[in-house]
């Protein structure tokens, strides 16, 4: 089974995509794979508060922000993996090197490639990007290429995921497949 | 007419094309504040209203007073109007001029559909 969770930030994305693997798993092996590389503070707060959200849960963590296949390799496969999130990975491939700022122009396709591949690869994958393409900002080339290239990804990952929900406040639309909570 | 609204990169003209059979030839992607109806299919109609704020023209009476024009169109507009209020006044205007088109659009809409990843969502 691979479900794709995407919405608003804050909108509860990362909860329900949390419970949804649980269940999944079946009392079975699941992995919580974190893809952002804390960057300041801030960023390492929020890991703190997903770390706590998650307590209890059962998952292993495996950090991979970057060759996202790379992390099958530590993995049992037949396995349940929740990915946390696209929207993250997508930068850090992006962005090689944050330092020098130049981007990698392949990064949205290999990426949509290697997802693809992670979801046909493993028991259960459970996938959480972020939906920024409702509002009203005319934003700058490489700001432009990031939406554009997530975007990519994300019709990409859908169109290979049996199922597509969309958090809204807290409420979960399906846009396709089975209701699974 | 066929309202078709949803985020950036969503799908919504692959989506009207693949649908109603839209050829390139029948798109008319919107650049300025005046519209060429007789194309069956309307474009970035986001970029008319953002032009509309800019020369001072109310956008839903303009698409109101050419309504004969476009009652059989195919209209696809960005939903800009979902992100945090912007600290600019033209961003808001924009806005605010583009969440007020597409409610009364919809009104007079037979369907409205949102693009979500590329799938269709049915609001009406």
């Amino acid at each position: 089974m691979t479900v794709f969770v995407s919405g608003g930030a804050k909108n509860g994305k990362s909860s329900f995509a949390q419970d949804l693997a649980v269940k999944l798993a079946k009392g079975g092996k699941h992995y919580y794979v974190a893809t952002m590389i804390p960057s300041d503070e801030e960023d390492r707060e929020r890991i703190r508060k997903h770390l706590a959200d998650r307590e209890g849960l059962g998952f292993e963590t495996i950090e991979c922000g970057r060759n996202i296949l790379s992390c099958l390799d530590k993995a049992e496969k037949d396995a349940t993996f929740l990915l946390d999130s696209v929207t993250a990975l997508l930068m850090n491939e992006l962005f090689p090197n944050p330092a020098d700022g130049k981007m990698d122009t392949d990064a949205a396709w290999r990426c949509a490639e290697d997802l693809v591949t992670f979801a046909q690869s493993v028991r259960n994958a459970v996938f959480v990007s972020d939906y920024i393409y409702s509002d009203a900002a005319c934003y700058d080339e490489t700001t432009e290429v990031y939406r554009a290239g997530l975007a990519a990804i994300d019709r990409r990952l859908v169109a290979a995921c049996d199922t597509v929900v969309e958090a809204a406040a807290g409420n979960f639309i399906v846009h396709k497949g089975e209701a699974l909570l | 007419m066929v309202l078709i609204i949803g985020g950036a990169y969503q799908g919504k003209l692959d989506y009207a094309k693949v649908v109603f059979f839209i050829e390139d030839n029948e798109i008319f992607a919107c650049d300025g504040a005046e519209i060429d109806f007789s194309r069956r299919c309307i474009y970035r109609i986001e970029e008319f209203t953002l032009a509309c704020v800019r020369e001072n023209i109310d956008p839903t009476e303009y698409f109101r007073s050419h309504r004969e024009r476009w009652k059989d169109s195919i209209l696809i507009c960005q939903d800009i109007f979902c992100g945090v209020v912007p600290l600019g006044e033209e961003m808001r205007a924009w806005r605010q001029a583009t969440g007020r088109l597409c409610r009364y659009l919809s009104g007079e809409a037979a369907q409205v559909s949102r693009l979500f990843c590329g799938l269709e969502q049915r609001l009406k």
